[in-house]
């Protein structure tokens, strides 16, 4: 149903308050002339008909005559027939209705007074009578003008299971419920809320929400959709929450968080907020065009979530309703496009820059150790350095002086050109046997010792005596250009590393900046660490290290050649013309000292050497022990989570793009806030003009959307519907707030307790309007269907986060762990590959199957289809609105998962084993537990009835009973009679399916 | 969502529109008030892509030229600094390469098919190719999500989720909208989004018709359970649900067991429906022996028909891996044994059975591929990259006029010359079919009113009957 459809109820409900007060223009006709007028009379420049608009006064003075609405325009053209009608009929928009133009009317005789948007308005604190809620005074203020009355409060056991799941996600225990009943005191109620806003699942609940306002995913987004690692950013919120981080923080920490002075690793994880958008690694793609985007897309998102503004309306042309000026969203887009180096083209299998490690506290303590260790080990060493050059000179004294100088590294040497056999002609370099190449020929191998992918280290070497600028040295590749594998070459006399997925797009390509000599032999070596990137590339010439040049560096795919061959001299369609001697690879990436070595350097051939082969044993142990545990602090430090942060710097000009086209760059345009915004509060010029400033700006006591928008959000959490429902849009196409003045109180309120979310929760939470009983007798559902006046308390389906974590909770398997890498519980087989073709899920086992649904892996792509069933917004993009649909596929999706199974049968041993003796008795424990009251007397029977049938049928069929007990991967409860557990298992997922249980009341 | 479903309250002053429906025992989700806007052609539609895009070169778009250009560069005046892909934007040289297969006119209408699709060819009067479909994506995911959304970014509803949205279903035993994916294995990966409902009530979205497992999700009850034993706990969740509606009054638990109910019929008409061992041996062989297993295109296209007997509104396949980049004349062929027999098998029976005058059947990609060949030309082999600026989808039945063959392109089958027929215009001429006018089926969304051809599409009226 669309916005509009579900709101006429309400309109009509306005409509009459409006008969008895007088008519409002931002309440009554600002939403008529939006829709039905400003696409062509409105805020877009280059649409405006006859330079007519109506979102600011006086463009038309003869259309509103004040006093006199047979005299304005406006009535005659709505009223219009024919060509004159407004809106016309070729626009598509419908015709006012009859109520819509006595509003104008009415509006007009009064005199036509014009208000500016309310939304851009600063809030102000109204007045409450003293001594009473705010919140209470004025819904039940608007009730009584609407002639309704609150409900009274509702059952002890509904509101304590009502708060519980809308503060924590999950339902009372039996315990807290009996407690709670127990409690006389006057503040019993404060209690509880208290001991829930203090409970670690409060961060989980609101994390939540959170999660997909900020489009949290696990994998990437598009195509291929491989996976990331957002988690720890995820679990940042979740602490934010619980320590009840004040909101400005919150935000800024988010927005800004690495600009902070000094920031701290949180504050830079915080700023994955902004990196959870999609990503692609799509070949082919033009990655300018998804840079703009991601870069659109943190726009977006930033202004949705804490702005209220649909300003994505004004990318591509002015905003057709807002006052939002194309150019005003590209100077907000301009505040997060300045990532360096920002990859638009990302990789599809790990974090893109930028990114942080992000060790736990146990992880930064391992860390700690490992280095007090290396320094240690380092300093054991060091001591030992005086006896080592004193144990080498007599070694080297030693040596015969006739001796051949031939030593290299040994270790990870997989290929040597010496160990082909070739009849070419030979030469000698430095190091002994070369040969000789014309141009044609070449000397090939047997490729299979070579077989590296895009993230192995190897080192790739040759001794050299060119005799033309071009020519392929050491190569492993089909023998065309295009072809998928590594090569060394001489290229316009530079030395060249390529590394090749596909030619054109994927992989990366080095060059040394000084070309080598020609005619002379020199020794050549390039390394690549295997991480990746291109500056993990090192090229030397006669073991020296060399400046480089990264010519492309897109090394995102994998890819595994078979069945080529190493070629020297020759591959990718070169040949070599010169001279090539002792070609090695190595499986690693040899350091600066071997690379000398190999070079021939005398001085580290000889310390090498030394060491390796002669060295006294404690000065080997010494040096054996620096290297692991070097080794040991970079796998563990590789095996740390990351968290893709945002970052700044990149001096990277923001032009307006014409349509929304990245190729289409308009004016120039610095960062900045929307116009209409900053005239009433500008940013502040004192201060750099970057996201930390906007950041302020945002949650600056004057901002007159952010803390509106976000104790709105609130609102919603806890009754359904936002007081502005479109909590994603407080501009002129939004819905006017049913509570104008609530939300504005609530607004200061929020700011003024130092945007204390606990504290705004608590005061919605302790309100008598929360409190009501969710009863609606007809007369109720016929003047409030949405129940937006709240005579009544909220009752509304779980969210799908809810249902399942409640079923988990009840059944005794929940795993009452927070935070941590993402997990996956039970999912039907197949789901990734059918749509993917190899990407196959691997099902979590044990405790991950029971965590909270906010810890389920989320590809975006292909998502739980749970979650999907159940109304979970997609995650492809912000989503703030909460959706609450029935299906018979919710319906098919409780009855039969092996979650709600499982679910149904732990809880049913615990009906047998912890419920008492009797039917009747374990029956109403097990209702008790989910639903936090016993059935009552027409409740009762059915349950009896019910598990009697499907007892004497499980008795008949034992065999069906043991089928039926054995969902899920937790083992059965032994002891038990299988057609008895069969039955309350029955039952147990009647329960789990009551609209009750997957319902607030 | 479906209180139109409830009967214990009057919501008669609610909404005018759900009246109509809020009494007797209809259950059929009616769509939206004034839809179809007017007459409908068809009722229905079976959408059979073919995802990674089929090259038009060798399957319809007939360049006896290229011949005589084969190895030459394709002329600048012809490319015309028009975007590539960043697999051959970086490309030295952009050689012709033509048809390694041949291209024939076919039946009364002289429609130009390939070898590579026999069956096609035999029922090529039954169809109107457009020869000029067009898209400014040169990328699987973009030009997918565009051509099943609208819209290049996901974050839109689907096709199908729109028509089943404006026209509502008109089976009570199944989805309005159904979705099967051949189970060829390679290929590019699909996404959710593709049949998904966006910001759509979640009940629009399509529901996938598996052929392993559960046909689907979570339809069978799980072992031990039996249908008797449902039936059982569902009266039970009803007179106990019955119960809260009485003490809370609230219309959505109501919904809720008329929701279990048609999931209770679901799990008949499933299994029924994807029984296909009573079809008789002359449906295996019009669709093939392949049509036997599980699974296949052939399968798929025997159950869509099924589907479309049974009332389905908007049917969506998807066969994978036609994204040949190389190794084209060995890989195309098989992509089209794959599909032809089938395609066709589809169209005969829908005739045969007097259904291909109220279903329309759509067959294409997301894009076709260039004249040039993407990496190494040889002898025998060649690929080619993507291409959007010109392709060829085919359609057919309910409102599209037969025999006919729409829009014209050069001799590189690289631009249009005539009458183009963007993405937009091809989902405005299905929704016209369906007795939908375009711009009138929105939905407001942050603000908005969104439609699924964007700001833009025109009916395509030539290729209307």
């Amino acid at each position: 149903m669309s916005g509009l459809q579900s709101t006429f109820p309400l309109l009509l409900a306005l409509a009459a308050a409006a008969r008895a007060q007088p008519v409002e223009f931002n309440r009554d006709i600002r939403p008529i002339l939006s829709d039905r007028c400003f696409t062509c009379h409105g805020p877009d420049a280059t649409h405006r008909q006859a330079g007519i608009r109506f979102d600011i006064p006086g463009s038309a003075p003869s259309a509103f005559v004040p006093g006199h609405p047979e005299q304005s325009e406006m009535i005659r053209r709505v009223t219009a027939t024919g060509a004159d009608r407004m809106p016309p009929e070729s626009s598509g928009k419908a015709k006012l209705t009859p109520r819509e133009v006595d509003l104008l009317r009415a509006w007009i005789t009064q005199g036509a007074p014009w208000q500016p948007f309310w939304s851009f308005i600063p809030p102000q604190r109204p007045e409450v009578p003293a001594g009473r809620s705010a919140i209470d005074y004025f819904i039940q203020t608007r009730l009584a003008r609407e002639g309704l009355h609150p409900s009274p409060q509702a059952d002890k056991r509904l509101l304590i299971r009502r708060v519980s799941l809308d503060l924590t996600g999950l339902p009372p225990t039996p315990a807290e419920v009996e407690a709670f009943l127990a409690d006389t005191a006057p503040n019993a109620w404060e209690k509880v809320v208290d001991r829930l806003l203090a409970s670690p699942h409060y961060g989980e609940r609101m994390a939540f929400r959170w999660m997909e306002a900020a489009r949290y995913g696990d994998s990437n987004g598009y195509q291929t959709d491989g996976p990331r690692e957002m988690w720890r950013w995820r679990d940042w919120v979740i602490a934010a929450f619980n320590n009840n981080m004040p909101y400005d923080q919150f935000a800024t920490e988010q927005i800004a968080g690495d600009l902070l002075p000094n920031a701290t690793l949180d504050q830079r994880i915080a700023t994955g907020f902004n990196r959870n958008h999609r990503t692609t690694g799509e070949g082919g793609i033009i990655p300018e065009e998804y840079r703009v985007e991601y870069v659109a897309d943190r726009t977006q998102t930033t202004a949705t979530v804490f702005m209220g503004l649909t300003v994505g309306c004004a990318r591509c042309h002015d905003h057709k309703y807002d006052p939002i000026a194309q150019k005003d969203f590209y100077r907000l887009y301009a505040f997060f496009n300045q990532i360096p180096d920002e990859k638009g083209f990302t990789w599809n299998y790990g974090p893109e820059e930028p990114f942080v490690k992000a060790p736990l506290p146990a992880e930064t303590q391992h860390l700690n150790e490992l280095d007090s260790q290396i320094a240690a080990a380092q300093k054991d060493y060091d001591a030992l350095q005086p006896k080592l050059r004193a144990a080498q000179s007599a070694w080297e004294a030693k040596l015969n002086p006739k001796r051949a100088d031939t030593w290299t590294p040994a270790g990870d040497l997989i290929f040597r050109s010496d160990w082909v056999k070739s009849d070419l002609p030979v030469e000698t370099s430095p190091a002994g046997k070369a040969l000789q190449y014309d141009g044609k020929q070449f000397l090939e191998a047997n490729g299979e010792a070579a077989v590296f992918g895009y993230l192995q280290p190897f080192t790739f070497s040759a001794w050299i005596k060119p005799e033309t600028e071009d020519g392929a040295i050491l190569t492993r590749l089909d023998d065309f250009i295009e072809s998928q594998g590594h090569g060394l070459y001489l290229m316009k006399g530079r030395i060249r590393l390529h590394l090749t997925q596909r030619f054109t797009d994927l992989g990366l390509r080095v060059e040394s900046v000084n070309p080598v000599k020609q005619r002379e032999w020199q020794h050549v070596l390039v390394t690549y660490d295997g991480k990746r990137l291109a500056r993990g590339v090192k090229i030397y010439v006669n073991g020296e290290p060399q400046p480089v040049k990264i010519l492309f560096d897109q090394n995102t795919e994998p890819f595994n050649k078979k069945n080529t061959p190493i070629r020297i001299g020759a591959g990718g369609g070169l040949r070599f013309t010169g001279a090539i001697g002792d070609a090695r690879i190595y499986k690693r990436a040899l350091d600066a000292e071997e690379a000398a070595a190999v070079a021939g350097q005398t001085k580290a051939r000889l310390h090498l050497e030394f060491l390796e082969t002669a060295a006294p044993k404690d000065i080997r142990e010494a040096r054996a022990r620096l290297l692991a545990l070097q080794s040991e602090r970079d796998k563990f430090h590789d095996s740390i989570s990351t968290v893709m942060v945002m970052a700044d710097g990149a001096q990277r000009d923001t032009f307006l793009l014409k349509r929304g086209a990245y190729d289409a760059p308009g004016e120039k345009l610095t960062p900045g806030i929307p116009a209409i915004l900053s005239d009433t509060l500008p940013l502040d010029p004192a201060q750099p003009n970057n996201r930390l400033t906007l950041a302020r700006w945002l949650v600056s006591r004057r901002n007159p959307l952010t803390a509106r928008v976000t104790v709105n959000r609130f609102w919603q959490s806890f009754f359904g519907f936002g007081i502005v429902k479109t909590v994603d849009d407080f501009g002129s196409q939004g819905e006017w707030p049913v509570h104008p003045e609530l939300l504005d109180w609530l607004a200061v309120e929020f700011m003024d307790s130092g945007w204390n979310v606990k504290a705004i929760q608590k005061l919605i939470v302790m309100s008598e309007t929360y409190r009501q009983s969710s009863v609606a007798t007809p007369a109720l559902l016929e003047k409030d269907p949405d129940n937006r006046l709240l005579a009544r308390g909220p009752r509304l389906r779980l969210g799908p986060e809810a249902i399942r974590d409640q079923a988990l909770l009840v059944s005794g398997l929940l795993t009452d762990k927070i935070g941590g890498p993402s997990v996956k519980p039970y999912q039907p087989a197949g789901l990734w590959q059918e749509l993917s073709g190899n990407n196959g899920y691997v099902q979590s086992k044990g405790a991950d199957l029971y965590r909270r649904s906010l810890y389920t892996y989320w590809k975006r792509t292909i998502p739980h289809p749970y979650m999907m069933n159940f109304d979970s917004p997609n995650r492809e993009q912000c989503a703030v609105f909460e959706n609450r649909t029935n299906s018979p596929l919710q319906a098919l999706d409780l009855m039969n998962e092996v979650t709600f199974l499982e679910a149904s049968r732990k809880l049913a041993e615990r009906m047998m084993t912890e419920g008492g003796a009797t039917p009747d008795a374990r029956l109403a424990w097990g209702f008790n537990v989910v639903l936090a009251r016993r059935p009552n007397a027409r409740q009762q029977p059915v349950l009896l009835k019910t598990f009697q049938r499907f007892e004497t049928g499980f008795r008949a069929d034992p065999k069906s009973a043991s089928e039926y007990i054995h969902e899920g991967d937790s083992p059965v409860r032994p002891g038990l009679d299988p057609a008895e557990l069969a039955a309350y298992t029955s039952v147990a997922s009647l329960i789990l399916n009551l609209d009750e249980t997957i319902t607030k009341e | 969502m479906t209180r139109r479903h409830f009967h214990g309250i009057a919501l008669a002053s609610l909404l005018g529109r759900e009246l109509r429906a809020a009494t007797g025992a209809e259950h059929v989700q009616h769509g939206l008030p004034g839809l179809p806007h007017f007459t409908p052609k068809a009722k229905r539609v079976i959408y059979l892509f073919q995802s990674g895009g089929p090259s038009q070169i060798e399957l319809f778009d007939h360049k006896p030229r290229l011949t005589e250009f084969q190895g030459t560069d394709l002329p600048e005046s012809v490319r015309n600094g028009q975007r590539l892909t960043g697999m051959s934007a970086s490309q030295s040289t952009f050689p012709v390469v033509p048809s390694k297969f041949k291209l024939e006119q076919r039946g009364q209408s002289g429609a130009w098919v390939g070898e590579l699709l026999p069956y096609t060819a035999k029922i090529a009067d039954k169809l109107t190719f457009i020869k000029t479909v067009n898209t400014e994506e040169i990328n699987h995911d973009p030009a997918v999500t565009m051509f099943q959304t609208g819209f290049r970014l996901g974050g839109r509803p689907s096709l199908g989720a729109w028509v089943s949205y404006g026209l509502g279903s008109e089976t009570d035993d199944l989805p309005a909208f159904c979705v099967m994916i051949s189970t060829n294995g390679g290929g590019q990966p699909l996404y959710d989004r593709l049949w998904g409902s966006a910001f759509l009530p979640s009940r629009y979205q399509g529901v996938k018709f598996r052929s392993g497992g559960d046909p689907v999700l979570y339809l069978s009850n799980p072992p031990g359970f039996s249908g008797e034993n449902r039936r059982g706990f569902l009266d039970a969740l009803g007179e106990l649900n019955q119960i809260t509606a009485s003490e809370f009054g609230d219309p959505e638990t109501a919904a809720r067991v008329s929701q279990y109910e048609m999931a209770f019929r679901m799990q008949t008409s499933v299994p029924s429906l994807t029984d296909i061992s009573k079809e008789p041996a002359s449906t295996f062989e019009l669709y093939g022996d392949d049509a036997k297993k599980p699974g296949t295109f052939a399968a798929n296209c025997l159950l869509a028909r099924r589907l479309a007997e049974r009332g389905v509104r908007f049917i969506q396949l998807y066969h994978r891996d036609w994204d040949h980049h190389g190794g084209l004349p060995a890989n195309l062929p098989k992509r089209c044994k794959d599909v032809d027999q089938a395609s066709a098998a589809l169209i005969t029976d829908l005739a045969q059975r007097g259904m291909l005058d109220d279903t329309l059947v759509i067959w294409g990609g997301e894009f076709g591929r260039t004249v040039y060949c993407q990496g190494r030309l040889t002898a025998t082999d060649y690929g080619r990259d993507h291409h959007g600026r010109c392709f060829t989808v085919w359609m057919a039945g309910g409102g599209i006029k037969p025999g006919l063959t729409h829009g014209e392109t050069d001799d590189y089958s690289y631009n249009i010359t005539k009458d183009p027929v963007h993405v937009h215009d091809l989902q405005a001429t299905i929704l016209h079919c369906l007795g939908i006018d375009h711009k009138r089926l929105t939905y407001r969304f942050q603000g908005r009113d969104f439609r699924l051809t964007d700001v833009a599409g025109e009916v395509v009226k030539p290729v209307l009957a």
